[in-house]
């Protein structure tokens, strides 16, 4: 696997392209909505396209719990 | 097109002889529900919806239910929502459908306002999902003992209603394990109230509007005919079938798709909101697949698709060879329908085969059953310039204003002054409208029905005027934003602007929405607070983003600070609303610092 294609990176780059903010100024700890401006019609495409890239399926339950960068990028590395 | 087809039996006079007549009557029509992703779907006849339902009636009964219970079903569009709703109809109790929760986000305060529904409407059932039920148990061990519904403003409910929502609330699992027991059907007279629509009430607590009936089947009967006016004949005798995304707790979901398609005979192709927004362009790709179809959108819906799959944003664009010459009305409402956003749409799928005539723009609103006026002519948009002189905090929309059509039949509808004087055409007030889709109260809440029908009329606090026999809509008189279709209560915000500044009943916070152009109407919130320092103020207006986006997934577009009791109030200390908009809009707040987008 490349560098590339860490879930981690592929998610920072779904994350970047959704949210028009550059990879390099993501971080961690800032929220999706409230720093990123995901709301919901760009959560749902957020999850299919982590569920595209990465092959795998997020259930509710496991989307429901995700509210910061940090979040998303601890699933991925889990689920990858 | 399919040849047309004559009615096979008399028009059901109830929701229940609609179900039977389905079943019978249309064999090889029937419903199919996509799953979450919109990966797959599976389908059913409308014969065995109605098995379904009649399941649905049977473990109702089993659990207790008589008729006139309330039964609150909390689930997305799937074959146990089926089961529960219908199944409550059949048995003669009022069903209530509520949203499930949303996608990403707090499921703490959709709880806690389930267990409002369930108090308010004093259920006997509620069927919704485990994980509702135990969060609400977590969250009655973990709330203060005594605090009640009442009052607690950010709270939602208190900790008795958390206990009663967990004491009624059944699993769609555990109902499935529940011995069936033979019930008899109730046999509704048409006046009698069918079921409960949920919509937003001006205090803060959620209202349930009580349609009959014969105000549901009016309502499918008339916009079948509006639909098919410029076709020369009733929707049902051209169309296939039905696409749909739409809620079914939302009136354009629920009477709007699933009672006409099981009403007229119709396939419905049935997806959850959350699955339109994973893959908007599927519905489309749907609607193609299914022959001569006709499918209900707000403005919002149209919106998402141009700029998904159109223009700058546009990634994936429509698939190659999509037909959508079949896509016979293209129907238009919930919201502020945007002449842009529909230019934008056409943009996008004329080239596919998409008869810009086809767009219909329609109004309607829960108290009406749905459909209040319908555009019958069949030319697409048409629009007028909005009057001159008469911009006002309420306006919404731009310049162009879109006709939403006439009057459904035997219904009327006036625009009125505030002193209560009727205008004449060309002349913007509020839109009132009379007819048998009206409805006939709210549930348990006789203050609240006295001031919406007025003398037989619905005060819809919607503001428009009227040209040549049809409505323009213009803007709102009544306090509630309008976000992606859905209906938002200005406290929901406030409540949680107020939670997070800790300001209790000192420091106020006061919402509304602004307009946003094609992304249509946007929240703002103005929080008064004793914070002066830049850096923390920056900080208060993260938090309130922050628990703004988690609780309702929504984007605020302003949240500005002012002094405390800067916010206009009343002398009983509510906020006025309408005059805080103006004041913002005109730049008369003094604001602390104003904290942009992020």
């Amino acid at each position: 696997m490349s560098e590339k294609d860490r879930p981690q990176n592929v998610a920072l780059d779904v994350l970047s392209k959704i949210s028009g903010i550059a990879e390099g100024e993501i971080r961690p700890q800032m929220d999706l909505t409230a720093d990123l401006g995901i709301d919901s019609p760009k959560a749902l495409q957020l999850l299919v396209d982590l569920e595209d890239r990465l092959s795998i399926e997020i259930s509710d339950d496991d989307a429901a719990k995700m509210q910061t960068v940090g979040d998303v990028l601890g699933y991925v590395e889990a689920a990858g | 097109m399919s040849d047309l087809r004559p009615d096979p039996r008399p028009f059901p006079k109830t929701l229940p002889e609609a179900l039977h007549r389905a079943a019978i009557a249309f064999p090889d029509k029937g419903l199919a529900i996509f799953d979450g992703r919109g990966r797959s779907h599976e389908r059913r006849s409308w014969a065995e919806v109605r098995g379904m339902a009649c399941t649905g009636a049977e473990r109702l009964a089993a659990l207790g239910v008589e008729r006139g219970d309330r039964v609150v079903v909390c689930l997305p569009s799937s074959w146990e929502w089926m089961e529960s709703w219908l199944g409550a109809l059949l048995l003669g109790a009022w069903p209530v459908a509520l949203a499930p929760a949303g996608a990403l986000g707090s499921s703490e305060a959709h709880t806690r306002r389930v267990a409002e529904v369930v108090e308010r409407l004093d259920a006997r059932l509620l069927v919704t999902g485990a994980s509702v039920l135990d969060e609400a148990a977590r969250l009655a061990e973990s709330t203060e003992p005594g605090s009640s519904g009442e009052g607690a403003p950010g709270e939602g409910s208190g900790r008795e209603a958390l206990r009663e929502l967990a004491a009624r609330g059944q699993t769609p699992e555990r109902l499935a394990e529940i011995t069936l027991r033979t019930v008899k059907f109730a046999r509704p007279e048409p006046e009698e109230v069918a079921f409960l629509q949920l919509t937003s009430g001006s205090t803060g607590v959620p209202r349930a509007v009580q349609i009959t009936h014969a105000a549901a089947m009016h309502n499918n009967r008339v916009s079948d005919e509006a639909i098919g006016a410029p076709h020369g004949a009733p929707a049902h005798t051209w169309a296939d079938a039905m696409v749909a995304w739409l809620p079914l707790n939302h009136d354009m979901g629920l009477v709007g798709c699933l009672f006409m398609s099981l009403t007229h005979g119709l396939d419905l192709w049935l997806m959850n909101p959350t699955t339109f927004l994973a893959r908007p362009g599927l519905w489309l790709e749907q609607i193609a697949r299914r022959g001569v179809t006709f499918a209900p959108a707000p403005n919002f819906g149209y919106q998402l698709l141009a700029e998904r799959l159109g223009g700058a944003m546009g990634r994936r664009g429509l698939p190659e060879g999509l037909d959508l010459s079949g896509f016979r009305a293209a129907l238009v409402g919930a919201e502020m329908v945007r002449p842009e956003t529909v230019e934008a749409f056409v943009g996008l799928t004329e080239p596919h085969g998409f008869d810009p005539r086809a767009i219909r723009p329609c109004y309607g609103l829960a108290e009406g059953t749905l459909a209040v006026t319908f555009d019958c002519r069949g030319e697409g948009l048409r629009t007028r310039p909005r009057p001159a002189g008469t911009v006002s905090a309420e306006d919404l929309g731009g310049r162009e204003v879109a006709c939403v059509g006439a009057p459904v039949a035997d219904t009327e509808v006036r625009i009125l002054a505030p002193d209560g004087r009727e205008l004449p055409e060309g002349e913007i007030g509020e839109v009132r409208a009379r007819g048998p889709g009206i409805f006939t109260g709210y549930y348990n809440d006789s203050k609240a029905t006295a001031e919406a029908l007025v003398d037989g009329w619905l005060a819809t606090g919607d503001l428009g005027f009227l040209h040549g026999g049809e409505l323009y809509l213009t803007g709102r008189l009544k306090d509630i934003l309008i976000l992606r279709g859905h209906n938002l209560m200005p406290h929901e915000l406030e409540w949680l602007a107020e939670g997070v500044t800790g300001g209790g009943g000192v420091e106020r916070a006061g919402a509304f929405s602004v307009d946003g152009g094609p992304e249509g109407e946007r929240p703002v919130l103005v929080v008064e607070t004793g914070v002066r320092a830049p850096d923390a103020l920056r900080e208060l207006a993260h938090d309130i983003r922050r628990e703004v986006g988690r609780t309702l997934s929504l984007i605020l577009a302003d949240v500005t600070f002012v002094r405390r009791g800067k916010i206009p109030k009343t002398t009983s200390g509510k906020v006025q609303r309408r005059e805080l908009k103006r004041r913002y809009l005109a730049g008369d707040l003094e604001r602390l610092d104003t904290v942009p987008e992020t």
